[in-house]
C-alpha cells in the first residue's frame, strides 16, 4: 500500500492511496492518514489506484475525513472503481463524503 | 466444452482446500493470498475474487474481534469447496465462538451524520451486499457461516 500527498492550488490537500485497502493495507497508512487530517482543512482522497476496500480500509479513510470535517473542513473522495464505489454506497460514506469522478468537479467541491 | 478446451487454471497448483488460521488480525494476510490461488484455481474473474475476499475479511475479523474477544489459539478454519450440481464456489468459514447467527442480526442503520459513522460495523450488510448466497449452521462449541458465490458458466 502506498501513499502520497500533493498540495493544489487553494489550500487543497490530494492524497493518493495506491494498493489494497484490506487489513495491512489500512494499518499501513492510518498514521500518515492521521496526520495529513490533522493539518488539512480541504482534503481530496484519491481512490483511483484502490484495488480492494473493506471495513478494516474504510476506516483509515473514514476516520481522518471525520477529524478534517470535526474541524469545519471538507473532504471529497475521488475517482473508486466500481467495486469500491459499491462497498462506500452499502456503507453509507457515499452521502457523507461525495463521491467524484471528475477532478474539476470535485476540486469545486471542496471550494464551495 | 470439449475434452479439449482448457480449464482455467489448468497450469496452477491447486491450492490446499483448507486454510486454518489463529485468531489474530494479522493472519488474515494468509487469507488474501489463499483465496488468490483459490481464484486462479477456478479461473474466477476479478469482481468476484473482490466480493470473495471482502466477505471473508469482514466474516473472520468479526470472529477475531468479537467471537473469540483476544483468545488468539482459538482456530479458525476456512473450507473452499465447489459442489457438485451447483455452479457455486462455497466457503465455510467454522470458529470457536458463542453462538452468533450474523443472519439474524438486525441491520445497522445507515449512518445520517458524520458522528454516526462507525468503521468496521458495516460488515454484516457488506456480506449480504457481495455474497451469492449465506448459511449459518450452529456447531457444537462453534459457528459455521457458508458464504457461496456464482461461478462463470
Amino acid at each position: 500500500m502506498q501513499i502520497s500527498t500533493e498540495e493544489l492550488d487553494g489550500g487543497i490537500t490530494k492524497v493518493v492511496l495506491d494498493g489494497r485497502m484490506d487489513i495491512a493495507g489500512a494499518q499501513a497508512v492510518d498514521l500518515k492518514m492521521n496526520l495529513i487530517a490533522g493539518s488539512s482543512k480541504k482534503l481530496l482522497i484519491d481512490l483511483e489506484k484502490v484495488s480492494f476496500l473493506g471495513s478494516m480500509g474504510m476506516g483509515s479513510i473514514v476516520r481522518p475525513a471525520r477529524a478534517v470535517s470535526s474541524r469545519g473542513g471538507k473532504v471529497v473522495l475521488f475517482a473508486p472503481n466500481e467495486m469500491v464505489t459499491s462497498v462506500l454506497k452499502t456503507s453509507g460514506i457515499d452521502s457523507l463524503f461525495p463521491i467524484h469522478h471528475d477532478l474539476a468537479a470535485a476540486i469545486a467541491a471542496l471550494q464551495k | 466444452m470439449s475434452p479439449a478446451a482448457i480449464m482455467p487454471g489448468e497450469n496452477t497448483v491447486k491450492p490446499e482446500p483448507r486454510l486454518t488460521l489463529q485468531s489474530q488480525l494479522h493472519e488474515l494476510a494468509r487469507l488474501w493470498s489463499w483465496v488468490e490461488a483459490q481464484a486462479a484455481a477456478l479461473g474466477i474473474p476479478a469482481d468476484t475474487e473482490f466480493a470473495i475476499q471482502l466477505c471473508l475479511e469482514e466474516a473472520i475479523s468479526n470472529v477475531i474481534r468479537h467471537g473469540h474477544g483476544g483468545q488468539p489459539n482459538l482456530a479458525i478454519t476456512v473450507d473452499c469447496t465447489t459442489p457438485a450440481g451447483t455452479q457455486e464456489v462455497v466457503f465455510a468459514i467454522e470458529d470457536h465462538a458463542p453462538p452468533f447467527n450474523p443472519l439474524a442480526a438486525d441491520d445497522v442503520p445507515l449512518p445520517s451524520s458524520i458522528d454516526q459513522v462507525r468503521p468496521g460495523g458495516r460488515g454484516i450488510p457488506l456480506l449480504r451486499k457481495f455474497a451469492g448466497s449465506l448459511a449459518y449452521q450452529r456447531l457444537p462449541g462453534g459457528n459455521r457461516l457458508t458464504i457461496g458465490f456464482a461461478l462463470p458458466r
